[in-house]
């Protein structure tokens, strides 16, 4: 890379933002480094479109409750302050899921219950609890959305990768030529079971790690 | 002001502002929702009916075109005559929906009403115009557990029914069961036009749905006649004529 194009680059990376979704993607990815929020991983990475729609949800919701209950951090009396969470977390997530059913219909039948579940998705609570709690608005909701873009990559790598060697498709549309399947290539029908999902986020997880003790 | 009573204020003032944005959500956006409740239903009729090949995707103009073209919907009180006029509005009266093709009655669809193990469960039934043989099934509600009872809707659970036979071949009705596993492998010869396979690890939704079947196909026992003994040139009447 020459110098004259990394210089925009060396702005970029010390800005607080690219460190946070850096360090949300990489170090200490919600999925698969802290193996958090797997359920809904397991479960809606069938496909991309309903991977990708629970990703903006979720990244949605992150971010939105980090900065309400940041926002709120210094009324908040301390020994309801998981109710209170919970409670902002519900309303957000219920907000998410009146949308999804008014606008995208037919993903939201097919996320069925999992757009509720996501009050119940450790990362959510994880990141109001741990920091959204004790820093101030602008980095909670940065720090939500870091980690709702780091749910939300290896959510849809694994998706990518299902969908791909599943059904031979990419955002339901057919990718893999009709000569492989006249050539005797076969979809890989455990890819679409939730075992398949287990074996992928496995790799993904094993990825990361050998990638960051390389370095 | 005391620690506790603190909390309850904040609680308080908490819940009145999530309830204020969660009732302005939710009546803000009821005309869209239903919109797509109500074409989600017409799909899911059209499905019934093999009117839409499963696995395409239908646009919602497609939708209402196919659905204003090739299904009518009307009122039968319990004798299964058609309601007309005011009398649509009785109480005790049933909807139905008639698949035509050119002026002429192809079949019906009764809504199924059933219980299941999580929720009610809405699905339609479209039955050939001999009055016993099922033509499709779609489900359009449901709360059953995704991967078990969810199964219902997918596409090889639907394609089991189709072939089915509500009736014995003398026309006493029998209804169409859910049978446990596998129909081949539990169910006598006889008996398999009335059985479609199971899904294993939802028995329970099986059965309530079974249920349902029976009761709402009773109730619509009476139509099923007469489309049994070819008495519905009174209903055929009904139909805008074929197109020249």
């Amino acid at each position: 890379m020459t110098t004259a194009a990394a210089r925009p680059w060396a702005a970029v990376r010390r800005t607080a933002a690219y460190k946070e979704i850096v360090k949300a993607l990489w170090r200490a990815n919600p999925i698969s480094k802290q193996i958090l929020g797997i359920c809904s991983s397991l479960a809606v990475t069938v496909q991309l479109e309903t991977a990708l729609v629970m990703s903006l949800a979720l990244t949605g919701v992150t971010a939105g409750s980090s900065l309400a209950v940041s926002l709120l951090r210094k009324a908040i009396p301390r020994n309801i302050r998981i109710i209170v969470q919970v409670a902002v977390i519900a309303t957000l997530v219920i907000l998410a899921d009146e949308l999804l059913k008014a606008f995208l219909f037919d993903v939201s039948k097919q996320l069925s219950v999992f757009v509720g579940l996501i009050i119940t998705n450790c990362i959510v609570l994880g990141r109001s609890e741990a920091y959204a709690l004790n820093h101030p608005p602008g980095q909670a909701f940065l720090d939500g959305l870091a980690n709702g873009v780091g749910y939300s990559s290896v959510l849809l790598g694994v998706a990518f990768f299902r969908e791909l060697l599943g059904s031979g498709k990419l955002f339901g549309a057919t990718v893999i030529p009709e000569a492989f399947y006249r050539a005797g290539y076969v979809n890989n029908g455990l890819l679409v079971l939730a075992p398949g999902a287990f074996i992928m986020i496995g790799l993904f997880v094993w990825l990361e790690h050998t990638l960051l003790e390389r370095k | 002001m005391s620690g506790s009573a603190k909390s309850l204020l904040f609680t308080a003032v908490l819940c009145v502002v999530c309830s204020l944005l969660l009732t302005a959500a939710s009546s803000g956006l009821r005309p869209y929702q239903e919109r797509n409740i109500l074409i989600d239903r017409h799909r899911n009729v059209l499905l019934a009916a093999g009117l839409i090949e499963p696995g395409r995707k239908v646009g919602e103009a497609e939708v209402e075109a196919l659905y204003a073209g090739r299904i009518r919907e009307l009122r039968v009180d319990p004798e299964g005559r058609i309601l007309e006029g005011a009398e649509r509005a009785r109480p005790d009266g049933l909807p139905l929906y008639l698949i035509q093709e050119e002026g002429e009655v192809r079949g019906y669809i009764v809504p199924i009403d059933s219980r299941g193990l999580w929720g009610p469960i809405q699905a339609y039934l479209a039955i050939d115009r001999d009055g016993q043989t099922v033509k499709g099934f779609a489900v359009t509600r449901h709360a059953e557990t995704p991967g078990l009872g969810g199964e219902i809707e997918k596409e090889w659970f639907r394609r089991n029914w189709v072939g089915k036979k509500i009736a014995t071949r003398e026309g006493t009705f029998v209804s169409v069961a859910i049978a446990k596993g596998k129909v081949e492998e539990g169910v006598p010869e006889s008996k398999r036009p009335h059985y479609v396979d199971g899904i294993s690890g939802a028995t329970m939704t099986g059965r309530f749905l079974t249920a349902g079947i029976r009761d709402s196909l009773s109730r619509y026992e009476p139509v099923s006649i007469r489309f049994r003994r070819n008495q519905i040139a009174e209903w055929e009447k009904t139909l805008p004529p074929a197109r020249p």
